[in-house]
């Protein structure tokens, strides 16, 4: 069976598409819409609204989840009382947002007020398009698809300081420029952590990582690196401990406190976006991707869409933790934040390079087995 | 970055209320801070000199909204000192129980905001829901949960319901499980003491000079509580220990409501028990006659306007959640209260604040301010 | 204490500007005294008498005359003392107390703005409770309720 990608559905579904429209346009028409280059383009954009659909839905969800989590934190149930347990309260809640004014203070800046949130959303978004999801959904062999995705979603601090900047208030000033420090802070841990996942799998391609950790979950030998990661990925996401960006006790609501109506709801859904790539790229270099453990019972991972339902399973877990600390923990305070970043995490970053490096080279981990040779 | 100066305020997730505070800073450095009040000025001074005396207590509870029973009780003593009335033992039991309850409420609500500012969302909750047992009560005798209008020049206006006591007790044990839970997830917590501990710093002197009162001025390890120092209502047959901290930071503050908390449940406990033992008389029916039964009509027409008083000046203070509270009341011999003068803790607490913000983190101003527990009502009267 | 301790310590400093120390309920007693000695007599009660804390500053319009009120604290005695002091109507001013206890500013602040007492020396006297630019005294008896006023509002920050 020839792997089954996105695309290749994708692919096919436009094909389909344009049989059906040529079969009723005349012939010089025909072989334009059947030609290749039409297909691929057609082809692309149903993969795009693919992805925009189901990473949407999956942000929608995933706050969801978060509130009725946060809800059994709290002593209380969340979101009750549209739809089934509250599943439709987000919907309304997008609705309500989307049919808001946007009102840009006077003296904003038109273009950077504007340019920010949408640019913020879109390259969120973006992020969707080279992650592997399981086997079949995968955008296929990109042999630099976590430097790639990483690049894109660092991207984020850039277009906040520009909203933040241009919606000309203090309070917005300060958190962008919070907001800049921390994620330039912890970019260098984060990017230290995946070092040390790319020195054992041996490739920078997210789907080999995934096939590296047949023997065993990178997060065994890796588990300072998890750490490193998972703390730099709360403040890149900026969710509490590390949400000093938008502290709503001291800067009201930090770089969007000038934003309402659908250009809230940007920064809204990118974040949680963020915070889904957050937990899949979590899941991905260390909790094995789709696959399950060896000694799991095939008949468990071997029906149609395991793998997507095992990610979700597993990514869902992830954000499950970082809402537990959410619900558990007070906010750090600037300074306090930038000295463990600094001085604390990326010492301990570099120390799981180290580890990872010392695991290559002595190969067999007791208890865990070996590392695959590399390339294999 | 040069210096700025900010508003914090009046619409400011920080203030908790309607007030500005002002600030310069220097990149996340504060420089100074100026405090602006009067936002919510209602003018209840001047209101209560053309009201009579027992409607006045209306005021009182909107005085400050989490804490209405200790305004109650502070004018109450001052016109009853004014209008040379004394209550009966029993109404000071029950004052006394309102002041203790509504103190355990009022530090809950504090709990939960404080939390609140430091980003810890769970506990917030918590001080809520516990709080709401609290209000509970206050409603199964009261029938109001914030603006209450319980007690009276001369006594309270209503007995207890059938059954109370053991409720109150029921609740009384439920809080005093929880207390331990608050600690954990404050104290126990690296960041919380990280974030808290040297913070708002406001030693003894500083804050004696700055009229700084209450779990502030305990919090610096000056004993000072005016339910020992100068016992009213039924304080002086109770026992209970004064909270005391030392380190005059934001920490020692949370340690010294948390023990206050505790201590209040228990003299809460000491008057339910002294209420079962002693179950006499109600006591809504020897209010004097002249100063308003619990229903008697109160208005223009009453008989209560066609009265004129010996003359006299009363001063009370009591202890309230937040501080020291005074109330100066002269009756000049006619039907209204010639002036009413009201102190506010929290009002001397702001006016310091210069104290103990400057030098901190912009960050750092919503625990040093959450730490003063800042009602807006009673500051700006 | 009792009022006759205080009139016996402020006496010798204070001679004829002490009006009289009368007993009041529950304090130490209500010291009146004369305008003139108000710094003087701040200075001996908190200094010799050890009432360290000021914890109220309240102005009464008499309508023949003002009152300012002080209320102190002491620690060493768990007691509170009154003072106060009667101005003319129509040149109320007395001595701000913030020199000697900080805490006096926002209350002298109050009753200067609520009952037109003016505060010499004060160090920062502007409106505390009422917008800047508000050209009435509120608590004045003169003042009364359910009269429309007219106010114009300055901003207060450009």
């Amino acid at each position: 069976m020839a792997t089954l990608t996105l695309y290749s559905v994708a692919y096919d579904i436009a094909r389909g598409l344009l049989g059906v429209l040529g079969s009723v346009l005349p012939a010089g028409a025909r072989a334009v819409v059947l030609s290749g280059d039409a297909v691929t383009g057609l082809a692309v954009l149903v993969f795009a609204a693919v992805l925009l659909a189901a990473s949407m839905l999956n942000t929608i969800l995933l706050i969801w989840w978060e509130r009725k989590l946060l809800g059994r934190f709290m002593d209380r149930r969340g979101a009750m009382h549209v739809g089934y347990a509250g599943l439709l309260q987000n919907f309304a809640d997008g609705l309500k947002l989307f049919r808001k004014h946007t009102f840009p203070p006077r003296e904003a800046d038109g273009l950077g007020f504007y340019f920010g949130p949408t640019a913020y959303m879109v390259t969120s978004l973006a992020i969707f398009g080279i992650l592997p999801i399981s086997s079949g959904w995968n955008s296929g062999a990109l042999p630099l698809s976590l430097l790639l995705a990483l690049t894109i979603f660092s991207f984020a601090p850039l277009f906040i300081f520009v909203s933040a900047w241009s919606s000309n208030n203090k309070y917005s000033l300060m958190g962008g420029l919070r907001s800049a420090a921390q994620m330039i802070a912890y970019e260098v841990p984060l990017l230290l952590a995946v070092v040390a996942v790319v020195v054992l799998a041996g490739s920078f391609d997210l789907t080999t990582i995934v096939y590296e950790q047949r023997n065993y979950w990178f997060w065994g030998p890796l588990f300072l690196a998890l750490i490193v990661f998972v703390a730099a990925m709360l403040a890149e996401m900026e969710r509490i401990p590390f949400d000093l960006p938008e502290a709503e006790a001291e800067l009201v609501e930090g770089w969007n406190t000038e934003y309402g109506g659908m250009l809230f709801a940007f920064f809204m859904l990118a974040d949680y976006l963020r915070a889904l790539v957050g937990s899949i790229l979590v899941v991905l270099l260390f909790l094995g991707g789709w696959t399950l453990p060896s000694w799991v019972p095939a008949g468990l991972s071997s029906f149609p869409l395991a793998g997507i339902l095992w990610f979700m399973v597993k990514t869902y877990a992830v954000f499950g933790l970082f809402v537990w600390v959410r619900a558990s923990l007070p906010r750090v305070r600037t300074d306090q934040l930038l000295r463990v970043g600094w001085n604390r995490m990326i010492p301990l970053a570099l120390l799981s390079v180290f580890l990872a490096a010392a695991v290559v080279t002595v190969r067999c981990v007791p208890v865990l087995g070996c590392v695959p040779s590399m390339g294999a | 970055m040069s210096e700025m100066w900010i508003n914090m305020g009046p619409q400011h997730p920080m203030t908790h209320g309607l007030w500005n505070l002002r600030v310069r800073i220097d990149g996340e450095m504060i420089r100074d801070v100026d405090p602006e009040i009067g936002y919510l000025h209602r003018g209840i001074e001047k209101i209560s000199e053309d009201r009579h005396y027992n409607e006045v207590i209306t005021l009182m509870d909107r005085c400050c909204y989490v804490a209405g029973f200790a305004w109650e009780h502070l004018y109450i003593l001052a016109a009853e000192q004014a209008l040379h009335v004394t209550p009966p033992e029993r109404a000071e039991y029950l004052r006394t129980m309102s002041d203790e309850l509504q103190r355990i409420a009022s530090h809950l609500m504090w709990y939960a905001a404080f939390v609140q500012d430091l980003g810890l969302m769970s506990p917030f909750l918590y001080g809520m829901r516990d709080r709401d047992l609290v209000l509970d009560l206050l409603q199964d005798y009261t029938g109001a949960r914030m603006t209450y209008e319980y007690m009276r020049v001369g006594g309270v206006r209503s007995d207890l319901p059938a059954g109370f006591t053991d409720r109150a007790r029921k609740v009384l044990d439920w809080l005093s499980d929880r207390f331990h839970e608050y600690d954990q997830l404050c104290l126990g917590s690296a960041i919380f003491r990280k974030r808290c501990d040297g913070l708002g710093v406001l030693r003894a002197n500083d804050a004696v000079a700055h009229g700084v009162t209450g779990p502030m001025l305990r919090s610096a390890g000056l004993k000072r509580d005016l339910r020992k120092d100068r016992p009213y209502a039924a304080y002086d047959r109770l026992e209970f220990d004064v909270a005391l901290a030392d380190g005059a930071d934001v920490t020692a503050r949370y340690l010294v409501r948390m023990e206050e908390l505790r201590q209040s449940v228990r003299i809460v406990r000491q008057v339910l028990d002294w209420l079962d033992r002693h179950p006499g008389p109600s006591v809504a029916d020897r209010l004097p006659r002249w100063l308003g039964a619990p229903y008697a009509p109160i208005g223009n027409e009453g008989y209560l306007l066609k009265r004129s008083y010996p003359k006299g000046i009363g001063f009370s203070s009591v202890e309230e959640p937040h501080g020291e509270a005074q109330a100066y009341v002269v009756n000049d011999g006619g039907e209204h209260p010639y002036r009413v003068k009201f102190r506010s803790p929290v009002f001397a607490n702001i006016s310091a604040a210069r104290q103990y913000l400057v030098g901190y983190h912009v960050a750092d101003i919503p625990p040093i301010m959450g730490s003063v527990d800042v009602c807006v009502g009673e500051v700006d009267r | 204490m009792q009022p006759d301790d205080l009139a016996n310590a402020l006496r010798p400093k204070l001679g004829p500007r002490l009006r009289a120390v009368e007993p009041f309920e529950g304090t130490a007693g209500r010291v009146r005294f004369d305008r003139t000695a108000a710094l003087d007599l701040f200075r001996a009660v908190r200094d010799d008498l050890g009432f360290g804390h000021l914890s109220m500053v309240a102005g009464i319009d008499w309508v023949d005359r003002r009152e300012v009120v002080y209320v102190v604290w002491s620690d060493a005695a768990r007691q509170y003392a009154i003072l106060s002091t009667d101005l003319p109507a129509d040149d109320a001013h007395v001595e701000s107390a913030s020199p000697v206890w900080p805490s006096a500013n926002w209350h002298e602040r109050e009753a200067w703005e609520m009952v037109d007492i003016g505060f010499d020396h004060h160090p920062d006297i502007r409106h505390l409770l009422m917008p800047d630019g508000y050209a009435f005294h509120p608590l004045l008896r003169s003042f009364k309720l359910h009269e429309p006023e007219e106010l114009e509002v300055k901003a207060r920050h450009v």
